[in-house]
C-alpha cells in the first residue's frame, strides 16, 4: 500500500470515528425502535406469526387516508412553493438592507410552541373570529362562515406552518447565486422574464427541490394540526396512527399501517425526485450541473 | 460598429461620486483601451455603457441614438466579464448560442453559427462539455465567443485576461487583436495593466483615482508623449525632475541646468514651475565620458535588478534624488561591468524629454 494511500484510509478512519457518537443515537433511538414496530406488525396477540394486520390494511378506507394525506402533503408543498419563491426571490434581489429584519421575522414563529400558534389560529378561524369579522366588515360576506374543522382550514395552516421551511432553502440558494449570471443573460439580450426563466429558476432547482422535501415529508405524517383544525373529522396518516395506537390500542395495526405509509412516502419520494431531476431539469442542465467529470 | 459617445456623465453610489461630469467619444470600430489604477471608476464607466447602471445625469449615446435610459437587453452592446459569467448550468454550446436561442433564431442556423464561432475561437472539441470541465482560457474563449456570436455594435471586455497566466494572456491579447481585426467591432477594452493597453489598443484613455479621464491617444503618444505626469508615471515607469524654466533650458536646484527642447505651450516662459519626464530607457549609462549628447549627469549606482532583456539601476544624484535606468542586455559579455557603488555617468538627448505643466 503507497503511503498517501494509508494515510487516506486513516482519515477515512478518523472522520468516522467522529461520526460515532450520532450513529449510536440513530440506532439506540430511530432504528431499534423502528424494528421492534416492524416486528410488532407481525405478531398478534397471542405472541404468534401472523400477516392478519397487513391483510386488514387492504381496504378502502386506509386507501382514501393514504391518498387524503398525500394530497395533503403534495399541494401544502406546491402552495408553499408558488408563495414562498417570490418571497425568497424578493428577500435575496431587493432587501439587501432589511434583509436580517425580516428573516428574523419569519424565524419569530419558531420560538412560539406550535400548539400556541395553533390556538392563535383558532381565534383567526373561529365563527366570531378575526376572518370572519373583517371579511364581513368588508361586505364580502353576509353570513359568518364555519371554517374551523373543515378540510380547508387544515391545509390553510399545513401551509402557514411550512412555509418557511420553503422559503430558507430557496431563500440560501438563491442568496449565493452570481449577481453576475443574470447581468450577463440581460446583456445578451434577454428579458427580465427570460433570464427568470433561463438562469434564475434553473440555478435555483437545489434549493427548490430541498424546500419541496422538507415540506412534503413532515406535512404526509402531520397529525397535530388535523386532529386541532380539522376536528379530527377527518382522518390523515398520522392521525390514524395516533388513533392506532393510542386510542384504540390496536398497536399491531398502528405498527402495520406505519410500515406500510412509510414505504408509500418514501416511494412517492422517490417519484418525486425522478420527477424533479428526469422532467423539471432539461437533459443538458442535469449533465451540467450533476454530473461535472473533472 | 457604432460610436459610443458620453456627454456629462456623472454616477455616484451612496452620495460618493465615482465619475463627474465625464465626457468620452470611443471612434467606431477601433480597439479602445481604458486605462486606469483600481478603483479609479473604469468598470463604473463600463457598467454605464452596458446598461448595469443609470448615470445619475448626462447622455451615451450609441452612434446617433442615445441609450442613456433604455434597458440593458435592448442595447446591442455585449459584454465579456472579468470572471466570464458562464452559466454554470448550460453547456458550451447552450453558452454560446445563448444570444441566439433568446432572439428565437431557427435551431439549424443556431448551429451553423456556434460551430463556426467555436471553430474561431480554437473550441470545436470542447462543444459539448460542460462549463466545469474547460480550463480558465477556454472559459474565456466561451465568454468571448458567446458575447460575438450576436454581432453586437460594441463588445466591453471588463479585465478578461486578469485570471490568466503571463504567457496564456500574450496569446489570447494577439487573438484579440486579430478578433478585432476581423469583426471590425468596436472593442471597450478595461484594464489596469498598461502591458495590455498598449498591446491591443488602437485609442486609449488614461483614467486617474478620481474617474477623471487625463489623456486620449495612441498607445505611442500615450508613452512618448504624455501631458500630464499621472500619465507619465502610470503608464510605464519614469524620472520626474521638478525645476523651472530658465533661458530656454531647466534649472534644477542643486543640480546646475538641463538642455530642453522648449515646449509649444502657454505655460512655458521663463521662471515658469515644471516637471520634466525622464523615460529610464532614454538615459544612457556608461562609466566612460561620452561624446554627442545634449545632457549628462554623475551619479552613484546603488541597486542594480537582472531583468534578464534588461538591467535596471538605481542611481543617486548629486542632489541626493534617486534615478532609475534601463540597459538592454545586448551582449553576454559587456566591455564594461557597472557595479554597486560605482560612479557612472548618465547621458540623454534633449528631445527624449517630456516637459509638463506644473
Amino acid at each position: 500500500m503507497k503511503q498517501w494511500q494509508e494515510y487516506h484510509l486513516l482519515s477515512r478512519i478518523r472522520s468516522f470515528f467522529w461520526a460515532i457518537p450520532a450513529l449510536i443515537w440513530q440506532i439506540l433511538l430511530l432504528y431499534i425502535p423502528l424494528v421492534f414496530v416492524l416486528m410488532r406488525s407481525f405478531v398478534d396477540k397471542e405472541s404468534h406469526f401472523t400477516l392478519s394486520y397487513y391483510v386488514e390494511l387492504f381496504d378502502a378506507t386506509h386507501f382514501i387516508i393514504l391518498l387524503r394525506s398525500l394530497a395533503l402533503a403534495a399541494t401544502t408543498a406546491i402552495i408553499c412553493l408558488i408563495i414562498a419563491y417570490p418571497v425568497a426571490y424578493f428577500l435575496s434581489m431587493y432587501m439587501s438592507r432589511f434583509k436580517n429584519v425580516l428573516l428574523f421575522f419569519l424565524i419569530i414563529p419558531f420560538w412560539t410552541s406550535l400548539l400556541v400558534q395553533l390556538y392563535a389560529w383558532f381565534s383567526i378561524l373561529d365563527k366570531h373570529g378575526f376572518l370572519n369579522i373583517i371579511l364581513q366588515k368588508l361586505g364580502i360576506i353576509s353570513q359568518p362562515y364555519h371554517v374551523l374543522n373543515t378540510p380547508f382550514a387544515v391545509y390553510l395552516v399545513s401551509i402557514y406552518c411550512y412555509i418557511p421551511f420553503m422559503i430558507m432553502p430557496i431563500y440560501s440558494i438563491l442568496e449565493k447565486l452570481d449577481m453576475r449570471l443574470r447581468e450577463a443573460s440581460l446583456d445578451l439580450g434577454a428579458t427580465r422574464w427570460e433570464t427568470f426563466r433561463r438562469v434564475t429558476v434553473p440555478l435555483s432547482m437545489p434549493g427548490i427541490k430541498t424546500g419541496f422535501f422538507l415540506v412534503f415529508i413532515p406535512a404526509f405524517g402531520e397529525f397535530v394540526i388535523p386532529i386541532l383544525l380539522g376536528g379530527g373529522k377527518q382522518l390523515y396518516v398520522g392521525s390514524l396512527i395516533t388513533h392506532y395506537f393510542l386510542v384504540s390500542r390496536s398497536s399491531g395495526l398502528g405498527a402495520a399501517f406505519t410500515w406500510l405509509s412509510s414505504v408509500i412516502l418514501i416511494i412517492a419520494t422517490v417519484i418525486m425526485h425522478w420527477l424533479f431531476v428526469r422532467v423539471v431539469t432539461p437533459r443538458k442542465t442535469r449533465r451540467a450541473m450533476y454530473e461535472p467529470t473533472k | 460598429m457604432r460610436s459610443i459617445r458620453l456627454e456629462n456623465v456623472t454616477k455616484s453610489y451612496d452620495g460618493d461620486i465615482v465619475i463627474e461630469n465625464l465626457s468620452l467619444t470611443i471612434p467606431s470600430g477601433k480597439f479602445f483601451a481604458l486605462l486606469g489604477p483600481s478603483g479609479s471608476g473604469k468598470t463604473s464607466l463600463l457598467r454605464l455603457i452596458a446598461g448595469f447602471e443609470t448615470a445619475d445625469s448626462g447622455s451615451i449615446f450609441l452612434g446617433h441614438e442615445e441609450i442613456t435610459h433604455m434597458p440593458i437587453h435592448k442595447r446591442n452592446i455585449n459584454t465579456v466579464f472579468q470572471n466570464y459569467a458562464l452559466f454554470p448550468h448550460m453547456d458550451v454550446f447552450d453558452n454560446v448560442a445563448y444570444g441566439l436561442t433568446i432572439r428565437r433564431v431557427p435551431q439549424d442556423i443556431i448551429e451553423q453559427k456556434v460551430i463556426k464561432i467555436l471553430k474561431a475561437v480554437h473550441l470545436e472539441k470542447q462543444i459539448y462539455k460542460s462549463i466545469h470541465q474547460l480550463s480558465g482560457g477556454q472559459q474565456q474563449r466561451v465568454a468571448l465567443a458567446r458575447a460575438i456570436i450576436t454581432e453586437p455594435d460594441v463588445l466591453l471586455l471588463d479585465e478578461p485576461l486578469a485570471a490568466l497566466d503571463l504567457k496564456l494572456r500574450e496569446k489570447m491579447l494577439i487573438e484579440l487583436i486579430e478578433l478585432q481585426d476581423t469583426l471590425k467591432t468596436t472593442f471597450v477594452y478595461v484594464t489596469h495593466d498598461q502591458f495590455e493597453a498598449l498591446t491591443v489598443a488602437d485609442y486609449m484613455a488614461i483614467m486617474n483615482h478620481d474617474g477623471v479621464i487625463e489623456q486620449i491617444g495612441t498607445p505611442k503618444e500615450i508613452y512618448e508623449f504624455p501631458t500630464s505626469s499621472f500619465v507619465a508615471q502610470f503608464v510605464g515607469s519614469t524620472n520626474i525632475f521638478s525645476g523651472a524654466i530658465k533661458d530656454g533650458a531647466f534649472e534644477i536646484q542643486d543640480l546646475g541646468l538641463l538642455q530642453i527642447v522648449m515646449p509649444d505651450k502657454s505655460w512655458a516662459v521663463q521662471g515658469a514651475q515644471a516637471l520634466m519626464s525622464v523615460r529610464p530607457e532614454k538615459i544612457e549609462i556608461s562609466k566612460s565620458k561620452l561624446e554627442g549628447f545634449s545632457n549628462e549627469l554623475q551619479a552613484k549606482v546603488e541597486a542594480i535588478v537582472y531583468h534578464g532583456r534588461s538591467t535596471q539601476y538605481n542611481v543617486r544624484l548629486s542632489n541626493g534624488m534617486l534615478l532609475q535606468v534601463f540597459e538592454q542586455n545586448e551582449e553576454h559579455f559587456p566591455y564594461e561591468v557597472i557595479d554597486y557603488d560605482d560612479m557612472v555617468y548618465l547621458y540623454w538627448q534633449k528631445e527624449n524629454v517630456v516637459m509638463l505643466e506644473r
